[in-house]
């Protein structure tokens, strides 16, 4: 599968909403926790080894479950797959938190959903629709039914 | 679908065409003499058959990179990712394109219905796509235009300020406010001037019918490679002072200082000056500089006695 990826090196050397060395562990068993430079961008994580300016990966960061692990541990799961998880290793409990939290909301389905909810919540105070004046109201990504959760099956 | 081949004879319409170049691995890049970073693919993959919304998809033409020819693809539009493959439904997913600084543009030098997706950025490339007809042109310009994450991420925080403004509007806010916050709803202005310059997301929108614009200026679809910056920053705040000065204690006698919170003085009190627009201003300039001074002398001197 072809990506763009000098574009997303090139973004992967923007400010970022959160950038730290952890420890991270991958999902497959015998993978060990190596000390990487891990950056949050967008809704993309991309990790670095600590001495170096390109990107090792980027782990897109949509319909996954971010957990605690441990004080100081959090786990990121992909897939479905509750066993699979890429563990993030890092200095303090408070850390541990602040990363959990940005990575839930970096998600592009987590902002939408906030999207429609204001929209919707200010039309109800002000009886307008705050999105027409930026020309987007028809825009199927923010119409209301959009982002809601699937009916259980 | 309709084969556009009468308008694009160098469309290649098989959709059997091989890639153009190997692939190197699964879910890693193919620059050569380059990086190899990894994408993690069934991540994507799985976001793309994820039941989220799709936001767009459909047949467009992909420009080759190293080549001329367009190749039809099947393209999804979820969230800030441009997904493509051969044909809808196919499991294999050729390619994916990351909507993250770029512009996007009507582009008409390859003909019609063309559009491109600029990256700005040293050595990054443009993506060329072209649409059936004008209205999937202008409707995949309109939905890519809005289709980043930075972008969604501005009109979230404004709509989140302007949801506190309806609140304290109408009295559901605890927080005692100093001063009144008034913003002007139909300013919101199109500048970019956050600390990211390298970003630029712009298009040349179309207004859509019975839209109501605010930006300053919006350019039909025809106009090929303008791109604009466009960006989203707070309307201006306007604060009500509580110690506006009265122009009635501004002094009767000097009835050419034009008080400031006041209207102008009408016409036949103005100094008479010459035509000319900069002569006249620097005139006026240096006539209501001596004014000022001349209060102010006076002032020191009524203080000291």
């Amino acid at each position: 599968m072809r990506f763009n990826e000098k574009e997303l090196v090139f973004l992967s050397r923007q400010p970022s909403e959160r950038a730290a060395e952890l420890g991270m562990r991958g999902p497959k068993k015998g993978d060990v926790v190596k000390r990487r430079l891990v950056k949050l961008i967008v809704n993309f994580l991309f990790y670095f080894r600590t001495d170096e300016d390109e990107p090792i990966g980027a782990l897109l960061l949509e319909q996954c479950r971010v957990e605690r692990e441990d004080d100081h541990v959090f786990s990121i799961a992909f897939l479905d797959e509750a066993e699979r998880k890429y563990l993030f290793e890092c200095g303090s409990q408070e850390q541990c938190v602040e990363w959990i939290d940005a990575i839930v909301k970096a998600s592009y389905e987590f902002m939408r959903k906030n999207l429609i909810y204001y929209r919707t919540e200010i039309h109800r105070l002000t009886g307008k629709d705050p999105l027409e004046q930026y020309g987007i109201s028809d825009e199927t990504r923010f119409q209301v039914n959009s982002g809601l959760p699937p009916p259980p099956t | 679908m309709t084969m556009a081949n009468l308008i694009y004879p160098w469309v290649l319409i098989s959709v059997h065409v091989k890639l153009d170049r190997p692939v190197i691995a699964p879910g890693h890049g193919c620059t050569p003499g380059g990086v190899v970073m990894k994408i993690h693919e069934k991540i994507l993959t799985h976001y793309l058959s994820c039941t989220s919304p799709v936001d767009k998809e459909g047949y467009l033409y992909k420009k080759r990179e190293r080549n001329t020819t367009y190749l039809c693809r099947w393209f999804v539009l979820k969230g800030n990712l441009l997904f493509y493959q051969e044909r809808p439904g196919d499991r294999i997913l050729l390619g994916v394109i990351v909507l993250e600084g770029c512009l996007v543009q009507a582009c008409e030098t390859d003909g019609q219905f063309c559009f491109s997706l600029v990256f700005t950025g040293p050595v990054l490339r443009t993506y060329r796509l072209a649409a059936d007809d004008h209205l999937s042109q202008e409707s995949w310009i309109g939905a890519l235009f809005c289709a980043s994450h930075f972008y969604l991420s501005m009109i979230v925080r404004d709509l989140e300020r302007r949801y506190e403004e309806a609140r304290r509007d109408k009295g559901l806010c605890d927080s005692i406010q100093t001063s009144a916050v008034t913003s002007t709803p139909n300013k919101i202005m199109a500048s970019w001037n956050t600390g990211q310059p390298y970003f630029l997301h712009g298009t040349s929108i179309v207004p859509r019918d019975g839209r109501s614009y605010s930006t300053s200026s919006v350019p039909p679809p025809s106009m090929p490679n303008r791109p604009i910056s466009y960006s989203l920053h707070a309307p201006p705040i306007q604060f009500k002072t509580t110690n506006k000065r009265s122009p009635k204690l501004w002094p009767k006698t000097n009835a050419h200082v034009t008080p400031l919170n006041g209207p102008a003085p009408s016409f036949g009190k103005w100094p008479v000056v010459g035509f000319d627009p900069l002569e006249e201003f620097s005139k006026m300039h240096e006539y209501y500089g001596n004014e000022i001074k001349q209060l102010r002398a006076d002032w020191l001197r009524k203080k000291r006695e």
